[in-house]
């Protein structure tokens, strides 16, 4: 009797991670057999989507999608009008099947969510002309220009309190706090890396750099569903394959500049 | 002899199920995670170089008292002798004449504690107060006036027990905008009769209590629209409804979207300002001692909300906003903004109004307008 209990369990048990795969693999397989990705953005934020001055629907997330469409064997099919507060609920209502919209992963969102591995690193980072800082802890009796009230304030002002002789210079904008690196006014400023590289891109005579990697972490990802398994695995193959073989560098290089 | 044994083994077998018990109780206590003790702080004054700053809390769905505690010390320490909290009436009237008053007392009890003063915002209809389901689906903002004699009451119940304690009350919330006002057509007559069933009890309840009318929402849309109607026209019609007897002063929301607070006001632009054009039609229908409270107000700093200005923007704005109105509105007494913290983030643009994260972790707006007020 004991041994029929534990033989049932064990059978419902596997039927039931069974059934799971095989829903998540019949959405991978429609996907497959109907030929088309359907991708969720909101093509309001330069330089990852946007619609360019000929009406032309651009940007890094927008190449990116085609190229894993061209891996994948898909048409891509975008959905660039979505509200960025309505992104996830296109996922949920099945509008689309992915989002890929410089969404930074949320691991809040990993009971119903399940995200790629990172296409792009935008986290903070430091920008500074010449050498003597290298890191956080070289910030010490430094000067550091933060844009006010931004995401990289709140960090700065969390280093302000730890590292001695730390004084922080508050900007009304990122190109603001840059323009105060590249002049002496501060030795090294704080912002997210998409847009220190698009300003050291736009004005390569500035005699500043990226010193060192992101010193936060938000990564954007690929979003789906997380009982698309089948798909996600696809996607996460395409992305380490784009990785290894330095397409992700080239699309960063080309939209965002070195 | 055989009697006693089995005595004896009843006995005994009573005694061990009594001691099983309290083992377990011991053992599922021990694994059980402790919660924080609460208690009041020491009675706090709010220091602050400007008496009008405020914020809204969003204590209704704050379950545990220790952040309720923190939230109001977090809004004393910023400076901000006010606070504008919702206590829906379903929450504390659940069912006809049964009350639960129990995460209001907490609420009320550490802002004095903090030394926060409480504008209550009032609304919401309980389920047994709203129409039979039978004859029309209902929201929570829809309030039949055969209900009003009871919402009345609830008024009146809440403006005694915190008499001395809780002495302003927003009397429901932007009943211009028809998702507000139950799905149905706005109309300001019939808001001005809940007024009138109002003001009676709830004055008698508690004779210094402050009724504030409208939080009327800052709306453009015009005579038969389906959201709404123009929070300018509504409060015409509010007067012409015979509203000025039934309320003591204005609650009004004054949202700057993308303009600086200085922005000059227009019938057609919606800014901070927009709140002088209430104050015009208030002096002109006699009511120029009637106090305008701004209940909700404030500027979004998300960078992907296209009604959002950046986070510098943002802070400027704040502070620019309390500080016009300290230095140009004697007749304003409040300025709150929207919304001090969530318990829950949102993860969209409504996130970035707040001063503080679901953390407690203080933004830069929080530390800039404590520098602003010198609070502590």
């Amino acid at each position: 009797m004991t041994r029929c209990i534990a033989v049932l369990g064990w059978l419902t048990l596997v039927l039931t991670l069974g059934g799971c795969a095989g829903e998540s693999d019949l959405n991978w397989q429609r996907i497959q057999e109907q030929g088309v990705l359907r991708v969720g953005m909101e093509a309001n934020w330069v330089p990852f989507e946007y619609v360019d001055g000929a009406g032309q629907l651009s940007g890094f997330d927008v190449e990116l999608a085609r190229m894993l469409g061209e891996r994948l064997g898909l048409q891509v099919q975008f959905y660039p009008n979505l509200s960025f507060d309505g992104l996830y609920d296109a996922l949920t209502a099945e509008r689309v099947d992915v989002v890929i919209s410089a969404v930074v992963v949320d691991m809040n969102r990993s009971a119903d969510f399940a995200y790629s591995v990172s296409y792009f690193e935008a986290g903070q980072v430091l920008v500074v002309k010449g050498a003597g800082v290298d890191e956080v802890q070289d910030l010490g009796g430094r000067v550091l220009a933060v844009e006010l009230g931004a995401a990289g304030d709140t960090l700065a002002r969390r280093w302000a309190r730890r590292l001695e002789g730390l004084t922080l210079n508050h900007t009304e904008s990122a190109q603001a706090a840059l323009d105060a690196g590249a002049t002496g006014q501060a030795d090294a400023a704080l912002m997210d890396r998409a847009s220190a590289l698009m300003a050291l891109k736009a004005d390569p005579e500035c005699d500043l750099r990226l010193s060192g990697e992101p010193v936060t972490d938000e990564r954007y990802a690929v979003v789906t569903l997380k009982e698309n398994r089948g798909l996600l695995g696809a996607v996460n193959d395409a992305l380490d394959d784009m990785r290894r073989d330095g397409t992700l560098a080239q699309l960063a290089l080309k939209w965002l500049g070195p | 002899m055989n009697a006693w044994r089995c005595h004896d083994r009843v006995g005994s077998h009573v005694w061990g199920r009594w001691l099983l018990t309290l083992a377990l109780i011991y053992v599922f206590g021990r694994l059980a995670v402790p919660r924080p003790l609460v208690v009041l702080d020491p009675p706090q004054t709010v220091v602050t170089r400007n008496a009008l700053v405020g914020v809204h809390t969003r204590l209704t769905d704050e379950v545990e008292a220790w952040k309720i505690q923190r939230t109001l010390r977090m809004v004393g320490q910023m400076g901000a002798p006010w606070t504008v909290e919702y206590f829906p009436w379903p929450y504390i009237e659940p069912a006809r004449g049964q009350y639960a008053w129990g995460h209001t007392d907490q609420v009320v009890a550490h802002a004095r504690n903090q030394g926060v003063s409480v504008v209550a915002r009032l609304g919401w209809t309980p389920e047994w107060a709203q129409p039979e389901t039978a004859e029309i689906e209902t929201t929570l903002t829809y309030l039949d006036p055969s209900a009003y004699d009871a919402f009345a009451r609830f008024v009146a119940t809440f403006a005694a027990r915190y008499r001395g304690r809780v002495d302003h009350v927003i009397i429901w919330n932007e009943p211009n905008l028809s998702f507000e006002w139950g799905y149905r057509p706005v109309d300001p007559a019939a808001y001005v009769a809940l007024l009138q069933a109002v003001y009676p009890l709830a004055k008698a309840a508690n004779p210094d209590l402050v009724i504030l009318a409208g939080a009327l929402a800052p709306t453009l849309e015009s005579p038969g629209s389906l959201a709404g109607l123009n929070d300018l026209l509504y409060l015409q019609e509010m007067y012409q409804a015979g509203a000025s007897p039934f309320f003591d002063a204005l609650a009004a929301h004054a949202y700057g979207l993308q303009s600086p607070p200085e922005a000059d006001p227009a019938p057609d632009v919606l800014n901070f300002r927009r709140v002088e054009l209430l104050r015009q039609i208030m002096v002109t229908h006699g009511d120029a001692e009637k106090p305008i409270y701004v209940t909700e107000a404030g500027w979004n700093d998300h960078p992907r909300w296209t009604m959002a200005v950046s986070p510098a923007q943002r802070i400027r704005y704040t502070i620019g906003a309390y500080e016009w109105a300290k230095e140009h509105w004697p007749w304003c007494p409040l300025v709150a903004m929207w919304t001090f913290r969530l318990p829950a983030a949102r993860h969209n643009y409504r996130d970035n109004y707040t001063f503080v994260t679901v953390e407690f972790d203080p933004k830069p707006i929080y530390l800039e307008v404590q520098a602003y007020t010198g609070g502590q």
